[in-house]
């Protein structure tokens, strides 16, 4: 039984990589083209290094790459998750009280045409240079896209499963919990992952604007010390951060909805 | 004898003013206790909108409908719904999708596990129980919803279009399997259907709806004897009735 398991686990990664190595050989040749590309042309190395050069700075300046790491990760995190404790309950709200959808709900599109990361400096005048703006700045980011994706789920039920449930003669909180709330996951987590991408762009750009840490703070200390080497290193760990996040939320999808058609395998 | 279900003057219009859409009625009629009877009409006749105001699901412009006596005047719940796009949630095996109706009127599901084995295995489906809805062919999942709409055992039931997406073969089985049932338990059925055959072949009687608004012109009592297989439906009779609703629909300038 385990054996076949990991034969089952083992053929799935070989089959994965016959099908992507299109992709593979195209991410390998892109990487030597940049590493050959700055001595075919003979940029100078202040303003663009080859990958090798990237991973060897980027090594001997570690400890500080993963602890600015930790600092920018914890800004996203408490950012993303304090967004996804208020929208969702907000965006039920919005999507169930007439009163709400014709007051807050127009203001939270109005406001969603703001481009949130504008506040950024503001934020960071009324509030200092430590975690908090940060945090508000990643928060801002991510509450829109989250708040509108959950009142679009609540919303969209679908007139037979309204139907049914009335034909059921349950009530309203049974009907929500049994109907509604499962019925509205996908399009939650819609929203959950549009933030997740957004999230470090938010912490990123706040760092920029006024911090003395995170990675943020790094890429900028760095360029303009003329160590485009360090930026890319920088970039990378951020990228790293970005993917952590939403592959976390991913996987959260792949646990609360296993039965969605985006997640779903099919049984052989 | 009473009439369990009672049509009295009952029309639906949509909308209000010059844009109100005249949907269905007036419309008088009586269903008695036992009777399968269905309502045959092309689409967008109103047959569907005079099944939601049967369920208490939508409520008519004019006039009054009874059931068992009692105005319907909100969603009834001592009926069975099979709507035309099947309720099943992805959510939910089929087992699962049985059980939520259960759950949804607040009936422990383990106190009825016979009953959903029953179900489930009086159309077929006990080898699926633990499959998921995407998992099913079309007929399976209709066959699952049918369990789901019934498990409740109501004494009235309101199919709309529940074969309309299936091919014909496997409408042909389920229609058999739903006479079979309706032999043994004899609840009463409205069937919505767009199908002369479908109709003929499965009714006491059929009411022939006229092309929008919908009302109810003619009523065909089917004297033909059950259960109606291939026998019956390669009959003289059994294509008599045919050719006669189809002269119906001739008349409306519908085909």
């Amino acid at each position: 039984m385990a054996s076949s398991e990991t034969m089952g686990v083992l053929a799935r990664l070989q089959a994965r990589l016959i099908q992507s190595w299109m992709f593979i050989a195209f991410f390998i040749g892109f990487f030597l083209f940049w590493e050959w590309s700055i001595v075919l042309f003979d940029i100078p190395r202040f303003i663009l290094t080859p990958p090798s050069v990237i991973v060897e700075k980027g090594w001997a300046d570690l400890d500080r790459l993963i602890y600015y790491t930790y600092v920018t990760g914890l800004e996203t995190v408490l950012g993303y998750v304090i967004a996804v404790i208020l929208a969702l309950p907000l965006g039920l709200a919005i999507a169930f009280s007439t009163i709400l959808r014709r007051t807050l709900y127009p203001f939270i599109v109005c406001i969603e045409m703001v481009p949130k990361i504008a506040f950024a400096p503001l934020f960071i005048s009324w509030l200092g240079f430590g975690l908090l703006p940060k945090v508000i700045i990643v928060f801002l980011v991510c509450f829109f896209p989250i708040v509108l994706n959950a009142i679009l789920a609540f919303n969209s039920l679908s007139e037979e499963l309204s139907r049914f449930s009335r034909s059921t003669g349950a009530g309203a909180i049974r009907t929500f919990f049994k109907i509604r709330l499962p019925a509205a996951m996908p399009q939650c987590f819609v929203g959950f992952k549009y933030a997740a991408i957004n999230a470090t762009v938010g912490a990123a750009i706040a760092e920029f604007i006024g911090s003395d840490e995170g990675l943020g703070f790094y890429i900028q200390i760095v360029t303009g010390n003329m160590r485009p080497d360090l930026a890319f290193a920088g970039i990378f760990f951020l990228t790293l951060l970005g993917l952590a996040l939403f592959g976390c939320v991913t996987l959260a999808e792949r646990l609360l909805i296993p039965w969605h058609i985006s997640v779903r395998r099919t049984r052989s | 004898m009473n009439p369990l279900i009672e049509l009295s003057g009952v029309k639906k219009v949509f909308g209000s003013g010059a844009a109100a859409v005249h949907a269905f009625g007036p419309v008088d009629q009586a269903i008695a206790e036992g009777e399968f009877v269905s309502l045959l009409g092309p689409s967008g006749c109103g047959k569907s909108t005079l099944m939601l105001m049967i369920a208490g699901l939508l409520e008519p412009s004019e006039g009054r409908i009874t059931l068992a006596g009692r105005e319907v005047t909100g969603p009834q719940t001592d009926i069975g719904i099979m709507f035309q796009d099947n309720t099943l949630v992805p959510w939910r095996t089929v087992r699962g999708n049985v059980e939520l109706q259960l759950e949804m009127r607040g009936i422990q599901p383990a106190s009825r596990k016979e009953a959903v084995d029953a179900i489930l295995r009086s159309v077929h489906l006990e080898d699926f129980a633990e499959r998921f809805p995407y998992e099913l062919s079309g007929g399976m999942q209709q066959r699952a919803a049918f369990c789901q709409a019934m498990i409740h055992g109501p004494q009235t039931m309101l199919l709309d279009e529940p074969l309309g997406k299936l091919d014909a073969m496997t409408r042909e089985r389920i229609r058999s399997d739903l006479q079979s049932l309706w032999m043994q338990e004899r609840p009463t059925v409205i069937f919505v259907t767009h199908s002369i055959e479908e109709a003929i072949q499965l009714s006491t009687r059929v009411a022939v709806i006229t092309p929008r608004p919908g009302t109810i012109d003619t009523v065909i009592p089917i004297d033909l004897p059950f259960p109606r297989d291939f026998d019956v439906k390669n009959s003289p009779e059994f294509v008599g009735y045919v050719r006669d609703t189809q002269e119906i629909f001739r008349g409306y300038g519908v085909i």
